[in-house]
């Protein structure tokens, strides 16, 4: 019996089923996003109260740590469901002229890796990520990174509660990150 | 490579199409504008103590400008003068000394050589390494702004901002002033560095089209702007000063970006202030304290002040720019507000900004038609509202009625032509004095 509790204590790794359940929402939700489906995964993937955050990190010497002047922590994405939405509704509105022709995006998520977190109940769940983007006829890009996620169940399904994304290029190597990783 | 008389004709209004392609006219533009002109480096508020600094670049030049023990600046090039190598590689921070990896030169945070392995068993102390500093450049600041420059012979700083000095005195010169929130976002941009220069500096007529979308879920001032259905000239003025700077105003709309919670406290923010640059500067910089501008500072450095993003459009090639993306906000701003004000340019003007990537497609887009070769032998066009500037009594260099206009972007092609034809500074045109502006 004391084995679930056991399980259960942040930290530890997810059970099987667990991990798999996790597994395959990321992959259902990288599916949505890549299907343009973006108002199921605001109303069915995501919680109320998620933040969504992408970080930028300076190029820095490992051994100098100051902090200077004004530098804080700039993140290119630091939303909540509300922006998350109004991004959403920019593409309804029918004027988004560099979203058509439509743009052609393709996830691959890997390297899944969850724990129980502090919360009972929430999964943190790290992945690493490809986001390959196809525009006009022969403009593409390509992105690497990782995600630390924070899985909650709601209604017994789980949703995205938290995400921190880490792009590994410094200077983006692409006109804009104007896609949701 | 044609004649500068042809590639820009009609006082500015016509642009031939191969200044934003050719790889010749891009080595002239390095060589007359990007190794003569005042360029950014960095702000005060960025690098505040001794040896912090940060690492940019002047055109292609790779450069350091780093705070000095006595509170001043220095800037050089960021390559050792030993064999060239960089000495240093991260992209800002707080140093004692700048050792380059290859044999380990050491180089003090004013780019002075300070040692040289084994200079007594190898060089048999004969070197002198005096001669062996860093390549300095000139580095001058207006109200925390630090810019640098190669050319000896150029004017001071204030005098090559010129006209527009008492323009962005508007807002640079409220108590505390201004300062920038950084590290910047940088991302790379496939197009000319002129692209985002002349959208930045005049371009008020795309705003309604090529961000109806934005326009439309952002709502706030500029909603009605949308599909451009909307517009009266008396909303704005379009400025432009012979040194090349220029920009736009919306009147009332420096708030106009920041839709909700933001934009009220931004605008009780400025009503707050107002009477303070009123006192200051007069009634006319109070207006243009409250208005929203679009504005370039020749060649590279532009900023929307009101949304109050600050960018720097790095050329990295004729068809290729990396831009540095700060936030610009009052130094005496309630924190909580220069925050909500960091998180707007973020969400509008940022990597992911909801502006930014209309701009940047079209950016790109303008850049790369001109690769057929009959598309380059063309023109594009900047003739709106030409031949309606004019003087103003108060007002330095010239002025038009209206932000959806195109009288500053001809004003920097005007400037553009005249460095290109290497014109010494002497014979560079100047702002005409005003009562105001003297």
């Amino acid at each position: 019996m004391s084995v679930k509790i056991q399980q259960q204590a942040a930290g530890d790794v997810v059970d099987h089923i667990t991990h798999f359940e996790v597994a395959s929402f990321l992959t259902r939700e990288a599916r949505a996003l890549d299907e343009e489906r973006y108002h199921e995964w605001l109303d069915q993937m995501l919680t109320q109260d998620i933040v969504y955050q992408l970080p930028t990190e300076e190029v820095r010497y490992r051994r100098d740590k100051k902090v200077i002047g004004t530098a804080q922590t700039t993140y290119l994405y630091n939303d909540n469901h509300a922006v998350l939405s109004m991004r959403v509704a920019r593409f309804d509105t029918g004027f988004l002229w560099a979203e058509d022709p439509p743009v052609r995006i393709r996830r691959y998520i890997s390297n899944v890796d969850a724990m129980w977190a502090e919360v009972p109940g929430e999964v943190d769940v790290w992945s690493n990520f490809i986001v390959y983007r196809s525009r006009g006829q022969r403009d593409d890009s390509t992105m690497y990174g990782r995600r630390k996620d924070k899985l909650r169940k709601v209604d017994g399904q789980w949703r995205l509660a938290g995400r921190v994304i880490t792009l590994d290029q410094r200077v983006i190597l692409d006109k804009n990150v104007h896609c949701f990783f | 490579m044609k004649p500068i008389n042809e590639l820009i004709q009609q006082d500015g209004a016509i642009q031939d199409r191969s200044i934003y392609w050719d790889e010749d006219i891009y080595q002239k533009e390095m060589e007359h504008i990007f190794a003569r002109c005042w360029l950014f480096l960095t702000h005060d508020s960025v690098i505040p103590e001794t040896g912090d600094y940060q690492v940019t670049t002047m055109g292609e030049d790779n450069v350091i400008v780093a705070r000095q023990k006595d509170g001043g600046l220095k800037a050089f090039v960021n390559s050792c003068t030993h064999r060239g190598n960089y000495v240093c590689f991260s992209e800002g921070g707080n140093a004692r000394s700048f050792v380059c990896p290859y044999h380990g030169w050491a180089f003090g945070i004013d780019g002075e050589l300070d040692d040289v392995p084994l200079e007594e068993q190898a060089y048999f102390n004969d070197i002198d390494k005096q001669s062996l500093g860093l390549q300095q450049v000139r580095v001058e600041s207006y109200k925390g702004f630090i810019f640098g420059t190669f050319d000896l012979d150029a004017p001071s700083l204030v005098d090559y901002l010129g006209g527009m000095a008492w323009y962005i005195d508007s807002f640079m010169d409220v108590p505390g002033g201004m300062e920038l929130i950084g590290p910047p976002m940088k991302s790379i941009l496939n197009c000319n560095w002129k692209n985002p220069s002349e959208n930045f500096i005049g371009d008020g007529y795309h705003v309604g089209w090529a961000h109806a979308s934005a326009l439309e879920i952002a709502g706030g001032a500029l909603e009605s702007m949308k599909g451009l259905n909307d517009y009266s000239p008396d909303s704005g003025l379009q400025v432009t000063v012979p040194e090349g700077h220029g920009f736009g105003v919306i009147w009332d709309a420096a708030a106009a970006l920041h839709p909700g919670p933001p934009g009220i406290a931004y605008q009780k923010w400025l009503d707050q202030r107002s009477p303070i640059v009123r006192e200051k500067l007069g009634k006319t910089r109070e207006k243009f304290y409250n208005g929203h501008w679009d504005a370039t500072i020749f060649p590279n450095c532009s900023f929307l002040y009101g949304t109050n993003t600050f960018k720097v459009w790095q050329p990295r090639g004729p068809r290729q720019i990396e831009v540095f993306t700060w936030t610009l906000v009052e130094k005496e701003m309630p924190e909580e507000l220069q925050q909500m004000i960091h998180a707007d340019n973020m969400l509008t003007f940022g990597t992911a900004g909801i502006l930014e990537s209309d701009d940047g497609e079209n950016f790109e887009n303008c850049t790369h038609a001109n690769r057929g070769f009959a598309t380059r032998q063309g023109r594009v066009y900047l003739g709106m509202a030409r031949g309606r500037e004019r003087t103003d009594a108060e007002m330095p260099g010239l002025v038009s009625d209206g932000w959806v206009n195109e009288t500053s972007t001809r004003g920097m092609y005007r400037r553009w032509a005249e460095l290109m034809q290497g014109t010494p500074w002497a014979k560079l045109s100047v702002t005409a004095k005003t009562d105001a502006y003297k």
